[in-house]
């Protein structure tokens, strides 16, 4: 796959352990344009270990002279947002991917209903952009636990202010979903990013309510959870690869050298999907796309942010 | 590569005609002496010097005549080049994208000159100049797709990916094999692949689709797909099949070698920046039988792959009427020899 | 032409039945359309507000006093198709996310129906549709590009260019039509026999 490769060219803390990063093209050209709701998977040599996580872009996506990415400092994790936190200074140089894009506005929707939690606002940031260009009907309502971690707020409100609405939780403010999804007209769609309990909430909303599958777009980065060391065979490549506790199957693979397909690494996107030939434990699927038929076959499973309870899972590759 | 453009006719009189190098750079697209459908996707990376597949669009020596044919056809049927309304953003991205591509590699041809949003392309073989403004209509005689379209050999798709699938939203389409965009335009990936024999049992459109859905802007994909025109005829589109369509009873056993074509399409698929669609590229390459058996190698391939040619393949590619005429032109050259795998010409 | 394959472009169409999660309810039929929501309300009623759109034109029997039994107050009839697609598009304006559309007679009314809707922002699939009455298609001509409607054969004469057209499965849902491809072009004249398959 071809690669971008950017120079952090400056750092600023936004809010309660948000960290704002802007990127240059490394070689000093143009980089890429994007459409709203792009994301960049950002490569980080650690020693020992190679973290791989994605992240919206949430500068305008006809900025071509930089990019601009949030990170949010995750304690209990695999270790990729500490590394963007404590490692990556002013100057440093990372390979990225191209941005992808798992989580676009419909270019057929006569409204756009943006709901957006914490750090969900990132990519929604881009989109206003889009939406403001194109003279697209929208509305943003943004959910954050104080105006502390409220990144972006003021700026967006600077922006944007008629169609943007703050809720502040520690001001008791909250969003109602049920009222503000049964006030849409005809036509609208909905898109939720943020914390998985608010998305799910806001998901199944909507649902419950009648809106159409399509009308409903959600992007959540889950992080692969940390586990118990298993043993993964791959059938094809004939290896025994171990699995360790803190990092995904995903990345146990590309660190032993084996070219396994991926896109969003998070659970969404159904790329990385494979088949699982046998195991002596149980599956542990923790991703949002198989369906529950699919999970309870074990025949399938998806690597980036599955595991499995097992002395070895072998899988078909 | 030095292009010397060609005038050729590609219906009436029909004067096309490769030259020797055009021949040698054939897609030939059987490396075995079986045809089966399948999805045959892979990277669009730069193949060898002189091939087809060297730059990211081709130009040929038949560039010139092609995009005269390519006018002919929309200037009879306007209904050719179609765009929905909300697909404006991936017109400027095709634009820029097919602008850029020919610019760089055909620096002799083509020059693209920018200042900040104002853009002056030159289109030497076309005698074309044009100044601009990036992204408003206004400043272009005719919208970015059709203007661009016009102007690069082959048809265009523009996908817009949505509800888990893509929708043909633009195209410009005067040298397809036998579908309509009339007819298309707007239809989703399932729908307008309806009419295609045998996927269905082996879900090959469904994993193509999965496929396409996670294709990245910098890794752009391709493929070959395959078919045959009597006479080297662009237009053989279902618009026309009465002007057509009555060709397949002139093909005979000693005919066959001028008439019969094999048409090989290059298709080729690019993610783009601005508007996430899907640029779909429909490359064009005829050769006559007498043509291909320059190279006895390609006759004897060819040979074989059309005589054992699966009927249900064999209808849908509308060969049926001269499959026989041409399979008897071919045989003088299959000794039957083992010539092993490979497209190569010897 | 079409042996050896199905083409997946062709709809397919089911029986119509209430979908629960739901803000409110549209559901629009013609002819003998009206069957089919009698059907429909026979089914245990969702808890939403339910609107019918209905026109008798072209129904074998009078559907009127059971429609009225079963939707009452709720019911409004038209004359024409024309006058209730009318209706619709209005309605539609004000209308919420969460309504549920239900439709009723033949491929071409259930194609208006769905047509005026995505105006507003509708996909095509969430209009659930229940095939009555006739199975005549309207057939676009590449030819010529009209529309023919109303077509029972395999074989239609086309009404803009008089050609004689075979009727492929290939459908498109943005015209509401077959398409349709000169018959005998290779060898004018020889049409082949022409057998009433849509009735």
């Amino acid at each position: 796959m071809s690669q971008l490769q950017v120079k952090v060219a400056a750092i600023d803390d936004v809010s309660a352990g948000v960290r704002h990063f802007t990127l240059v093209d490394a070689h000093g050209g143009e980089l890429p344009a994007f459409s709203g709701g792009s994301h960049i998977v950002v490569t980080m040599p650690a020693p020992g270990r190679t973290y791989r996580n994605a992240y919206s872009l949430l500068s305008s996506p006809e900025n071509r002279a930089h990019y601009e990415i949030a990170v949010h400092r995750q304690p209990q994790s695999r270790g990729g947002s500490i590394y963007m936190h404590e490692q990556v200074k002013v100057g440093s140089v990372l390979d990225i991917s191209y941005p992808v894009n798992l989580f676009a506005l419909s270019r057929v929707a006569k409204h756009h209903l943006l709901i957006a939690g914490g750090i969900g606002i990132t990519p929604f940031m881009a989109q206003i952009h889009d939406l403001e260009r194109l003279g697209g009907d929208y509305s943003l309502h943004y959910g954050f636990r104080s105006r502390e971690h409220a990144a972006f707020a003021d700026a967006l409100k600077a922006r944007v202010s008629q169609r943007a609405v703050c809720y502040d939780e520690s001001l008791g403010q909250r969003m109602d979903f049920d009222a503000l999804l049964r006030a849409q007209p005809l036509g609208t769609h909905v898109y939720a990013c943020g914390p998985q309990g608010m998305v799910e909430a806001l998901v199944s909303t909507a649902r419950a309510l009648g809106w159409p599958e399509h009308h409903i777009h959600s992007e959540q980065f889950l992080a692969p959870p940390v586990g118990e060391p298993f043993t993964l065979k791959l059938s094809k490549s004939e290896l025994e690869i171990t699995v360790q506790g803190d990092m995904s199957m995903l990345e146990a693979m590309e660190a032993a050298g084996v070219d396994a397909p991926s896109l969003c690494r998070g659970g969404a996107c159904g790329r990385c999907e494979l088949e699982v030939l046998g195991t002596d434990g149980e599956l542990q699927h923790h991703d949002h796309y198989l369906s529950d038929a699919d999970k309870a076959s074990g025949r399938k499973i998806m690597p980036c942010v599955s595991r499995a309870k097992c002395g070895y899972l072998e899988l078909n590759l | 590569m030095s292009l010397a453009f060609k005038q050729e006719t590609f219906r009436d009189d029909y004067t096309f005609r490769n030259s020797p190098e055009a021949i040698r750079r054939f897609p030939f697209p059987f490396p075995e002496d079986q045809y089966m459908y399948s999805v045959n996707i892979e990277p669009h990376t730069p193949g060898p010097k002189g091939a087809v597949t060297e730059f990211t669009l081709d130009v040929d020596e038949h560039y010139v005549a092609e995009c005269r044919d390519k006018a002919i056809t929309l200037e009879q049927d306007p209904g050719r080049c179609a765009s929905l309304p909300h697909m404006m953003d991936a017109e400027w991205d095709f634009l820029e994208f097919t602008m850029e591509s020919l610019a760089r590699d055909y620096p002799e041809q083509f020059s693209l000159s920018k200042n900040g949003k104002e853009w002056t392309w030159v289109n030497r073989p076309l005698g074309l100049e044009q100044s601009f403004v990036f992204g408003d209509a206004a400043t272009l005689p005719m919208g970015p797709f059709e203007y661009m379209g016009r102007q690069v050999q082959g048809d265009f798709v523009l996908l817009d990916q949505r509800e888990d699938t893509l929708f043909a939203d633009a195209g410009i389409v005067t040298s397809q094999a036998d579908w309509s965009l009339a007819f298309n335009v707007g239809m989703s990936w399932h729908e307008w692949h309806g009419p295609v024999p045998q996927v269905t049992k082996l879900g090959v459109m469904d994993r193509a689709l999965k496929f396409l859905m996670s294709l990245q802007q910098g890794n752009p994909v391709r493929r070959l797909n395959w078919t045959m025109t009597i006479n080297p005829r662009l237009d053989t589109s279902p618009e026309n099949y009465p002007l057509w369509g009555g060709d397949r009873n002139k093909v005979n056993a000693q005919n066959a070698g001028e008439l019969a074509h094999l048409r090989v399409e290059l298709q080729t698929l690019f993610r783009m920046p601005r508007s996430n669609a899907i640029v779909f590229s429909i490359r064009c390459y005829l050769i006559s039988m007498e043509e291909m058996a320059t190279y006895p190698r390609w006759a004897k391939r060819f040979h074989r792959v059309l005589r054992d040619l699966h009927p249900d393949l064999v209808e849908y590619k509308g060969i049926t009427k001269y499959q026989q005429a041409v399979v008897a032109w071919l045989s003088r050259f299959d000794d039957g020899a083992d010539i092993g795998i490979g497209t190569q010409p010897e | 032409m079409e042996r050896g394959y199905w083409i997946r472009s062709k709809p397919v169409y089911t029986a119509l039945l209430w979908n629960t999660k739901a803000t409110a309810h549209a559901v629009l039929a013609a002819g003998e359309g009206g069957l089919a929501v009698v059907k429909l309300f026979q089914q245990a009623l969702p808890e939403q507000g339910i609107t019918v759109f209905y026109s008798p034109a072209g129904a074998s029997k009078d559907y009127l006093p059971a429609l009225q039994a079963a939707a009452g107050a709720d019911l409004q009839v038209f004359e024409t198709t024309a006058a209730l697609l009318e209706a619709w598009t209005r309605y539609l304006a004000s209308a919420r996310m969460g309504l549920r559309i239900y439709s009723a007679g033949t491929e071409k009314f259930m194609w208006e129906v769905t047509d005026a809707a995505e105006a507003f922002g509708i996909l095509n699939n969430d209009v659930m549709k229940e095939l009555t009455g006739s199975l005549a298609r309207s057939v676009y001509c590449v030819h010529c590009k009209s529309l023919t409607h109303e077509v029972t054969s395999n074989i239609a004469t086309c009404s803009g260019c008089g050609r004689h057209l075979f009727v492929r499965d290939h459908f498109s849902r943005r015209m509401g039509a077959y398409m349709g491809l000169m018959v005998d072009a290779e060898n004018p004249g020889e049409v082949p026999e022409i057998e009433e398959i849509y009735p």
